[in-house]
């Protein structure tokens, strides 16, 4: 087992570093493409060994960590000082003292520090099969135009060995500099061609991600100070007496580092640069760590305050991301929003803690990532080859760009609709929370629940309805031939989807729910042959794969299917001067943005000083 | 066995529903109105139509909606989750939506934007009166709440009235037939179907009749003789709002909603929760 | 003649289309949709629709900038369809006739099947046009009508798909 896992965290750093040092076409494509089988393999037989398991490491690591620590907050700290941003520095500097404070209250501890369990495991296979994905794309979109292709995909490789390493550490102090490297992987991405814009926006990104560091910080501290410990698996040991205000810190850091409001801006920003960033950034790495967070925390702090506090944030984030998305017009922007309001789902069912909550919060994880990954590499596709970036400019995508809208439409459906892992996730979370209304008072989380979903579906169904959008007939579909590399990750996608989605009772019960049951104990899910149950309840396989079929026939079955029906103007009032039709901008929503957020900073706050218990 | 038959049989019995609401309109406003099977009438007329479209994606939405209101309707009716029948009436909006908004004229995509308000209109308050009925019932199972001893309509008569007030959204009847409209959008979504296309959507509409009634009728629990006494009630009550309001703006439908309807559901809810 | 066709005249559906008449006309319209006379019994439904609707009912001299309009309304509606000129004005302009700006009548733009004379003509006079409409709309087939120089009209109506 520690073989494998060091393979998995070591063999991206090495690929990245030989990528940036070769500089050559060939070496970068190869290794890129070398990473997806090798990652995944990796990945699977990680996860048929038995587990969980502690894994010790050698003396010299933590010293090495710790001087790696000091790096990087001196490497932001003189950021700050070149980009004259005094608020990095300030930031940086703070981090630092208390990271000095830290080190010098740590006592020893016997506890490994690396903890290698379910979650983990997941990562694992997520990180390999939606992420390399993501860094093959790279290679071939970073040839339309753009400067300093090898970099940029050693980065993107990087990133994955990063996110590798910061699911299986178990030392809260090692997450902090994990957590840290994220955000300057991050930074660099963000920042990475360089213009005001980019570099406005990693500043950004950079000084709200060194406030979760900040948290993190202090919540070490707080650990430390009262309970002695500073591992996940100790904080696990005894749950009851773990003080609450470092808890609150960590979700703190978890909800910036999830970019939930009113902390989204930096998950926004992060569009200016390259789209396979915004694509790793979103779907297999970074802001997944939010919810893995508040997955390793969720025994602790299920049924307190805070998870409750959580529970109304993030709710709140789910349905106002989605609500303010509609009054976005640019492709990437809306993709980012439904991140952050579907980051805001995953991490309340993470908050409810109870089994089936853990499982469709895991569900969502999983089903997000690849419907994430899958829309931004569309996206890039638009971008570099129909050099389509705003929604009015996606009118008669059908014709232009048949495949690549089939493939966005796909995208979306997954987002939202019957059957799909999203879809499975909130009907778990609603059947779920009906559970304890017997108890006590969940009602606004159905209402949140409900009305959120409706949001995103109107948003997918406005998107789609425009780049339909044709006066006459649909016949001179332009199948443009596109780069074989785009063509493999989108059908690599496409396949993984589809295929999750017709086994997903089996997927479901007997992939995910086990890995929930390490967190939370078993779930009352099973599958018989491929109908999925719950408590009562029952998915038939029909209905699966009826959805699928309708679902499957609305957004396929547009380009095969040929009336012999005679064709006519579409009304007009009979006049003959063309009339348009753009979509609704809701500007009525934008308007109120400003109060969406005020009310979001509130109750950020009261996550932290009443859930936290620092009042 | 009724339920099977009332799947197969959907377009059948809507389509007599949909003439007796004809007939009820007409008497309400004194007048004769059209014969009971009128609708069946309509629909052979217009088999008989020479078919033209727009284009084939749009004519074919058509039938897609048409084939996912009922799957929808299947699911409700065969399956035993009330929760996944309602998010499987999302589909048919897809359907309805895409293939709307696929035209270039004006009316037909302002009606697919208005029919996406009235989703979150109604949506919302959908899922909470199926957790109203899993509260009550104690299962989310149809079979469980047709066969529950109490009356659930007794127990969550606010969620019943508001359902009662949603009842207009989602079978596009006044004062909130905003995104059919037919004096203003003259239809809506269903303006550029033609011929046996129309038919498509003509008869979809039918299917949703029943898909809205049958939740009426859960809520007399195992009394089946209260359950189609609430239904007979709703379809007058409806009738009668249709014939004697005006059309309304869609912000106020909104409005409407989701500051009166689903707080009113939310607190009989609540209340629900705590009494037990 | 089909199975269907027997069904036809139990549902004939209207589109009611005023090309700048005095409106007198289109008050006789609806008070014939009104409770008093209720063509609705008839199966008879305003639809102010060309796609859906069976029988076009014209009222008002066609003016010229009306000339277009309903050549295309004409030309959205599916066959078999019918088109009844309703009024004085619709018949050869009326009082408008040989005015510079109207067309004298509908014929010279659409064939008409059925005239319903008056000014304005009486409800019975149109419920007795819609009967014998609708006897003629019945022997119609589901061929495809054309209009004088069909091929240049469309080309003269047709929306410019956008680039």
């Amino acid at each position: 087992m520690g073989a494998l896992v060091t393979l998995n965290i070591v063999l991206p750093w090495i690929a990245a570093l030989i990528i940036y040092l070769a500089k050559k076409d060939v070496v970068t494509n190869v290794l890129t493409f070398l990473m997806l089988p090798l990652l995944s393999i990796i990945a699977y037989l990680a996860y048929i060994q038995p587990h969980p398991v502690l894994i010790e490491t050698p003396k010299w690591v933590d010293l090495l960590i710790t001087v790696y620590d000091f790096g990087l907050l001196a490497y932001f700290f003189y950021q700050g000082i070149v980009r004259k941003n005094s608020l990095i520095a300030i930031l940086a500097s703070i981090q630092l003292i208390f990271l000095v404070i830290v080190l010098l209250m740590m006592n020893h501890s016997l506890t490994p520090n690396l903890y290698i369990d379910d979650v983990t495991l997941m990562f694992y296979l997520i990180v390999a099969i939606v992420g390399v994905p993501i860094a093959i794309f790279a290679t071939k979109y970073m040839d339309y135009g753009e400067k300093g292709k090898h970099s940029f995909v050693a980065i993107v490789v990087w990133f994955l060995g990063v996110m590798n390493f910061a699911v299986s550490v178990n030392n809260i102090e090692w997450f902090f500099a994990l957590f840290e490297t994220t955000t300057l992987a991050s930074y660099i991405m963000i920042g990475f061609r360089g213009d005001k814009e980019a570099v406005n926006n990693s500043n950004l990104a950079l000084w709200m991600n060194q406030i979760g560091g900040i948290a993190i910080l202090l919540a070490l501290m707080v650990f430390i100070k009262i309970n002695g410990v500073y591992h996940f698996t100790d904080l696990l040991k005894n749950p009851s007496l773990i003080s609450m205000a470092a808890l609150g810190f960590l979700s703190l850091s978890a909800l910036v580092k999830g970019a939930q409001m009113p902390f989204h801006k930096w998950l926004l920003g992060a569009m200016v640069a390259p789209t396979p960033v915004s694509a790793i950034l979103h779907s297999a790495t970074m802001v997944k760590i939010a919810p893995y967070l508040i997955l390793r925390i969720s025994p602790i702090i299920k049924g307190t305050l805070l998870a409750k506090l959580l529970i109304i944030t993030t709710g709140y984030v789910f349905v106002v991301a989605a609500v303010i998305a509609l009054s976005q017009d640019n492709f990437k922007k809306i993709l980012a929003y439904s991140t952050i309001s579907l980051l805001g789902l995953m991490m309340l069912g993470a908050a409810v803690g109870t089994p089936v909550a853990v499982t469709a919060s895991l569900v969502l994880i999983i089903f997000h990532a690849f419907a994430k990954g899958f829309l931004f590499v569309e996206a890039g596709v638009l971008e570099k080859v129909f050099h389509v970036k705003y929604i009015n400019q996606m009118r008669r995508l059908i014709e232009r760009a048949p495949l690549t809208l089939m493939f966005i439409f796909f995208g979306f459906l997954n987002m939202t609709f019957v059957p799909f892992g999203t879809f499975i996730g909130k009907w778990m979370m609603i059947e779920e929370v009906s559970n304890f209304l017997q108890h006590g008072s969940y009602i606004l989380l159905i209402i949140y629940v409900g009305a959120g979903s409706a949001f995103l579906s109107i948003l997918y169904m406005k998107v789609l309805g425009i780049s339909v959008r044709k006066a006459h007939g649909i016949e001179k579909i332009n199948f443009v031939k596109l780069p074989a590399t785009f063509n493999f990750v989108s059908v690599w996608y496409y396949v993984w989807l589809l295929s999750m989605t017709i086994f997903i009772a089996p997927f479901i019960a007997d992939f995910v729910v086990p890995i929930a049951a390490s967190i939370a104990g078993q779930a009352d899910i099973y599958a018989t042959g491929l109908t999925l149950h719950m408590y009562d309840s029952t998915l038939y396989f029909w209905q699966i794969l009826g959805a699928l079929i309708l679902i499957f026939l609305i957004h396929a079955l547009p380009y095969f299917v040929k009336f012999k029906a005679d064709v006519v103007h579409p009304y007009n009032c009979g006049e003959v001067f063309p009339r348009h039709m753009e979509t609704w901008n809701f500007e009525c929503i934008a308007r109120y943005e400003g109060y969406f957020v005020a009310f979001s900073i509130a109750l950020f706050i009261m996550v932290v000083v009443l859930g936290g218990g620092l009042l | 066995m009724i339920n099977v038959i009332l799947t197969v049989l959907a377009p059948l019995i809507g389509g007599v529903v949909y003439g007796i609401e004809r007939v009820v309109k007409a008497r309400m406003q004194k007048r004769v109105g059209p014969p009971l099977l009128q609708p069946f009438y309509d629909f052979f007329k217009l088999m008989d139509k020479r078919p033209i479209m727009i284009h084939s994606l749009h004519a074919l939405m058509g039938i897609m909606y048409f084939i996912a209101e009922w799957f929808a309707l299947a699911v409700l009716l065969l399956g035993n989750d009330l929760l996944i029948a309602v998010f499987f009436h999302v589909i048919a909006v897809l359907a309805l939506v895409i293939g709307a908004s696929s035209v270039r004229s004006p009316y037909s995509v302002l009606g697919a934007l208005r029919e996406l308000m009235h989703m979150i209109s109604y949506e919302p308050l959908m899922v909470l009166m199926v957790v109203a009925l899993y509260l009550v019932v104690g299962s989310f199972d149809i079979r469980d709440v047709l066969n529950y001893e109490g009356y659930p309509i007794l127990e969550i008569p606010l969620v019943f009235f508001a359902f009662l007030l949603t009842i207009p959204m989602m079978l596009q009847k006044s004062p909130f037939d905003v995104a059919e409209a037919h004096q203003e959008i003259i239809g809506g979504p269903e303006i550029e179907y033609s011929g046996p296309f129309y038919e498509a959507l003509y008869t979809g509409k039918w299917i949703e009749y029943i898909y809205v009634f049958t939740f009426v009728f859960l809520f007399g629990g195992s009394h089946y003789w209260l359950g189609i006494l609430l239904v007979v009630l709703a379809f007058l009550f409806i009738n009668l709002l249709d014939n004697s309001s005006a059309r309304l703006d869609f912000r106020t439908m909104v409005k409407f909603a989701w500051s009166v309807l689903i707080p009113m559901a939310a607190l009989n809810v609540i209340l629900l929760a705590l009494w037990q | 003649m089909g199975f269907f066709s027997k069904f036809r005249k139990k549902s004939p559906w209207i589109l009611h289309y005023n090309t700048g008449g005095c409106n007198g006309c289109d008050i006789e319209i609806l008070s014939a949709l009104a409770p008093r006379y209720d063509i609705e019994r008839f199966g008879m439904l305003n639809r102010g629709n060309p796609k859906q609707a069976d029988i076009l009912l014209v009222t008002g001299p066609v003016t010229k900038n009306c000339k277009d309009v309903l050549r295309r309304l004409y030309l959205e509606m599916a066959e078999p369809k019918v088109v009844v000129a309703m009024g004085a004005c619709a018949h050869g302009g009326g009082i408008f006739r040989n005015f510079y700006h109207v067309e004298n009548g509908v014929n010279n733009i659409i064939p008409v099947d059925v005239w319903i004379p008056g000014c304005a003509p009486r409800v019975e006079a149109l419920i007795d046009g819609m009967v014998e409409a609708v006897e003629i709309w019945e022997k119609k087939s589901k061929e495809k009508e054309f209009l004088k120089d069909h091929e240049n009209v469309i080309k003269t109506l047709g929306v410019e798909d956008d680039g």
